[in-house]
């Protein structure tokens, strides 16, 4: 037995599973749960909700990047007709004001300091937008400017101003051997990540050749088509909340620790999110909803504008500094590297992402001996957090473009080297974490035969290719469902993972389907709310289907052995000699409808049975973080550009990008999450960026933030997907949501280097930077 | 403070007359979405640049967040509502279920709206074509092959549709 198949066992002993050719509904074409709500428009969106007598909100902003407050006087606008109340730090005073993952640093409104252009200083609650929008113009605040911190840089310089200057409130989860985690190492250093693997000395002694390359990697807003919105009532003593986030739980946990009320006390609807990429994860603004609710007694629905999305959130610009040593034969050694990933003015989940940038760092690949060193650093700009890929997007770009570089200065073939060091099914990763559990190399191969690779070509035209690597389902991960049958056979899911449009509420409804052997469309996806639905940790790493997934699986076969009993019961027989189908019991050839037996036996109204399932990863500190990863997440791109060497403008002739669904549920959504993953790294890697210019965000508008629209497609723009069949999910599936966009940014620099000699080593990948690159090559 | 009187705005509203008093400053999407609930047209950038709050006003794809309200007096307005509804599919509509051409589904149903205007227009976009009318919507998710692919089952249903239409 493969190394692998143990851990699946392991994940799947409670799962009964059909042979793949057995399978009714999962891998169908069936309809999208969503897709008859959201095409005909009556699809609500928290975005969408309103309440009698509800307040609006709007929040007045810091214009500095870094300043002290030295006074607000919010006595003018509080006095404004329609205004009902104003709130600034003063009214913070008594609760639990910060927030933040693991690092809790973040004020609910910004107290005595600013610390990015765009930071909340105060809020009003008026009877419309308009009225409140006009209230902040009302609001006087004097401020003392402080030096700004804009650049990893600038924050690491000697005698660099503080943007905090006390260690804030921590809580680490631990860390495995090979890893360690430091809160606030250091000046402006929000926390610092340590992954040792060998002898890194000894290892990069022993390498024929080694390489120092740096890597700048820009950053993007997710550009959440759903502003993000929170609305907050009050009823009696419980607070209840309407929110736009993918974690309702985990808001509610925020909500009852700021507030210090119970968390019985708390609850949270989740309805479907308008696209999330990382910005509707972790608490934003919902606790500034609450506190005006709270002050106004009325309902307060907070809606943020896309400008103020812009400042509120934003994925990780990093330098990455790779030493990478390898042998003659282009086998990999070791690799020594440090990675600086611009945190922003505040916590959010950069201590996650950036232990994440750092394990992710080695690839697929063997080392003989690692040592990374990966720090989230504070700068005085938006906060950065949760983005698509986690840290991976980071180290892919950096880790990808080197082996190429590595391969190409050797004189190698940069496919075979990948390949000839490519961890093969069921090997372990780094010696110890989970057993690689996709064909990294067939995956390769395919898209090395779609894209042409190897073929002869025109001066100006090159192929690059890219593997995006990523470990996904989280931390150590739980999950609840139920699953519930009506008398009629009707099927009512219900579990905590959101629906933000990547077919999850489907996929669910599939696998419940498939287990209780009834059609597609006799299954439904519930409403998710926190004082009924089962718990979950947060809709995060790609998680749903493995982690929710199995608990939905284990629900439906809970369920199912309880109508097994009821029927065998009723039919005085033994519940193993019972099949079901379609809501009947089928008993040597004979078919018993289950409806009628139903209802007689609960006594003509009619009831429910519910079935409750529960997966958890086990902590696991043999390896550097922890718990060991419950999957592995590739995507395999291949880019074929054509540059022109005049100018440096280039065009993307053919692209294409693959990953492993280890078992496509559901073939629509997982080319829906490859397609757009991979078009939004495209983005980033061709134009899509926010830029400060000193202390101004130059594209933080919607005109002036450049996104890719159908225009920018490739002129071919294709996807594929395997099944490799060794997820851990249900049925052997595993979550592909961010594999799409992970190596994209890398596969064009590789092909750009094919294509014209020169490596660009920064994102974007600009002509005016091919451009200048080729200039320097000729002199 | 300017001070404005009420306008009385007649239009037409999904195929019904309608009248309604609105401020000068109001502007469509709001009128839509707060006086009559239709809250399918959504707002994502509020600047007319990324297609959210597309509806069609006498058949033309418009940004209602950037339209004054009284600007459509006399006009026809088409919101996702007055397409079809879940027991009347527009072929588009059934197309995108079809096609699996829709993630959050926040651009949607401007979307739509933008492909009808096309296929009433054009039967039979071409790949370029369609990529250049979409360009004036955003999709974040889906990466809009996926919407062009549902487009492309959409014009093909549309076009039998005519036809049968002209022999019957």
């Amino acid at each position: 037995m493969p190394p692998y198949s143990r851990r699946l066992d392991t994940a799947m002993k409670h799962a009964p599973m059909h042979a793949p050719n057995q399978l009714r509904v999962v891998g169908s074409h069936v309809a999208a749960q969503d897709g008859l709500a959201k095409v005909t428009g009556t699809a609500l969106y928290t975005f969408d909700r309103s309440l009698p007598g509800m307040l609006h909100a709007k929040a007045l902003r810091s214009p500095h990047a870094h300043a002290r407050i030295v006074n607000i006087d919010t006595s003018r606008a509080a006095a404004m007709a329609g205004v009902a109340v104003v709130v600034t730090a003063k009214d913070l005073v008594g609760l639990n004001p910060l927030y933040g993952v693991r690092i809790k640093d973040q004020p609910v409104l910004a107290i005595d300091k600013v610390r990015h252009y765009g930071d909340v200083v105060a809020a009003v609650a008026a009877e419309d937008e308009a009225i409140a929008f006009r209230a902040l113009s009302a609001i006087d605040v004097d401020y003392e400017l402080l030096p700004p911190v804009m650049t990893i840089a600038d924050a690491l310089a000697p005698d660099a101003p503080l943007l905090f200057d006390q260690p804030q409130i921590t809580a680490l989860r631990p860390h495995g051997e090979t890893g360690e985690g430091i809160p606030e190492p250091g000046p402006n250093l929000l926390y610092q990540f340590n992954h040792d693997v060998g002898d890194i000395e000894a290892a990069l002694k022993a390498c024929d050749h080694v390489y120092e390359d740096t890597f700048s990697f820009s950053r993007m807003t997710p550009y959440h088509m759903e502003p993000f919105v929170a609305l907050a009532r009050l009823e009696g003593n419980i607070i209840e909340l309407w929110t736009c986030s993918q974690d309702p739980f985990l808001i509610r946990q925020d909500i009852a620790n700021i507030f210090s009320v119970p968390d019985h006390l708390v609850r949270v609807h989740a309805s479907y999110v308008g696209g999330g990429f990382g910005g509707k994860s972790f608490c934003k603004l919902e606790p500034l909803a609450v506190l005006l609710a709270r002050k106004t007694g009325r309902p307060v629905r907070l809606c943020l504008s896309l400008d103020e999305n812009f400042v509120t959130l934003s994925q990780h610009a990093a330098i990455l500094i790779l030493k990478t040593g390898v042998k003659a034969d282009g086998t990999f050694v070791a690799r020594d590297a440090r990675i600086y990933m611009d945190g922003g003015a505040y916590s959010d989940a950069s201590a996650i992402v950036t232990d994440k940038a750092g394990y992710r760092l080695p690839g697929p690949y063997r080392w003989t001996a690692l040592r990374t060193r990966a720090y989230a650093v504070r700068t005085t700009t938006v906060p950065a957090g949760s983005f698509r890929g986690f840290g991976g997007t980071q180290a892919n770009f950096a880790s990808e473009s080197q082996i190429d570089m590595i391969a190409r200065r050797i004189g190698l073939d940069p496919l075979d080297v990948r390949i000839r060091n490519m961890l093969r099914p069921g090997e372990f990763y780094l010696d110890r974490d989970t057993p690689i559990d996709s064909d990294f190399a067939l995956g390769l191969r395919k898209a090395a035969d779609r894209i042409g690779y190897g073929q002869a070509r025109p001066r100006g035209r090159g192929i690059g290719l890219a593997v995006g690597f990523k470990d996904a389902g989280g931390e150590a991960r739980a999950a609840r469902a139920a699953v519930k049958i009506t008398v009629t056979g009707r099927v009512v899911v219900q579990a905590g993972a959101c629906e933000l449009g990547q077919g999850i509420a489907t996929a669910l409804s599939q696998i419940a389907a498939e287990i209780l052997n009834v059609p597609y469309d006799w299954v439904r996806y519930g409403e998710i709310d926190t004082d009924i639905s089962p718990y979950d940790q947060g809709t995060h790493a790609s998680s749903g289907i493995a982690v929710a997934g199995n608990a939905v699986a284990r629900a439906a076969q809970d369920v199912r052995a309880q109508v097994l009993a009821f029927a065998a019961e009723k039919l005085r027989c033994n519940p193993d000699d019972l099949y079901l189908e379609n809501w009947t019991a089928q008993k040597g050839g004979k078919t018993f409808p289950l409806q009628p037996l139903a209802v007689e036996y609960f006594g003509g109204y009619g009831c429910e049975f519910v079935g409750r399932g529960f997966f958890k990863v086990d902590e696991d500190l043999t390896t550097a973080l922890n718990a060991k990863r419950l999957f592995w997440m590739p995507s395999w791109i291949g880019i074929e550009v054509e540059v022109d060497e005049e100018t440096g403008q280039y065009v993307i002739m053919d692209f294409v990008a693959g990953t492993d669904a280890g078992r496509v549920i559901n073939a629509a959504a997982v080319r829906g999450q490859i397609e757009g993953g991979a078009l939004q790294g495209l983005g980033q890697a061709m134009f899509e960026t926010l830029v400060y210019a000193g202390e101004e965000l130059m594209t933080a508008t919607p005109l002036a933030y450049r996104l890719p629209v159908a225009a920018d497609l490739p002129k071919r723009f294709r996807s594929f997907v395997e099944e490799h069949g060794m997820g851990p999910g249900p049925f052997e599936s595993k979550g592909i949501g961010e594999a799409g966009i992970l190596a994209v940014a890398a596969a064009l620099a590789n092909a750009i280097e094919d294509a014209v000699g020169v490596r660009v080593t920064s994102l974007p990948i600009t002509p005016e930077k091919i451009l200048s690159a080729l200039d320097e090559a000729k002199r | 403070m300017i001070v404005s009187n009420p306008l009385t705005v007649r239009f037409t509203l999904n195929g019904r007359e309608q009248s309604i008093e609105v401020e000068p400053s109001a502007v469509l999407v709001d009128i839509l979405r707060e006086k009559f609930g239709l809250t399918g047209t959504k707002i994502t950038c509020d600047q007319a640049v990324c297609g959210a709050c597309t509806v069609l006003v006498d058949g033309r794809p418009t940004a209602s967040c950037s339209e004054f309200a009284f600007m459509v007096e006399g006009r026809s307005v088409t919101t996702i509502e007055g397409l079809g509804s879940p027991d009347t599919l527009h072929p588009i509509q059934a197309a995108f279920i079809e096609a699996g051409a829709l993630q959050c589904g926040f651009c949607t149903p401007g979307m739509i709206l933008l492909l009808d205007a096309l296929l009433r227009q054009n039967p039979d976009p071409d790949e370029a074509t369609l990529r250049h009318w979409l360009s004036s919507s955003v999709c974040r998710c889906t990466g809009y092959q996926i919407i062009i692919d549902a487009a492309v089952l959409a014009a093909a249903r549309y076009r039998n549709e005519t036809r049968s239409d002209a022999r019957s």
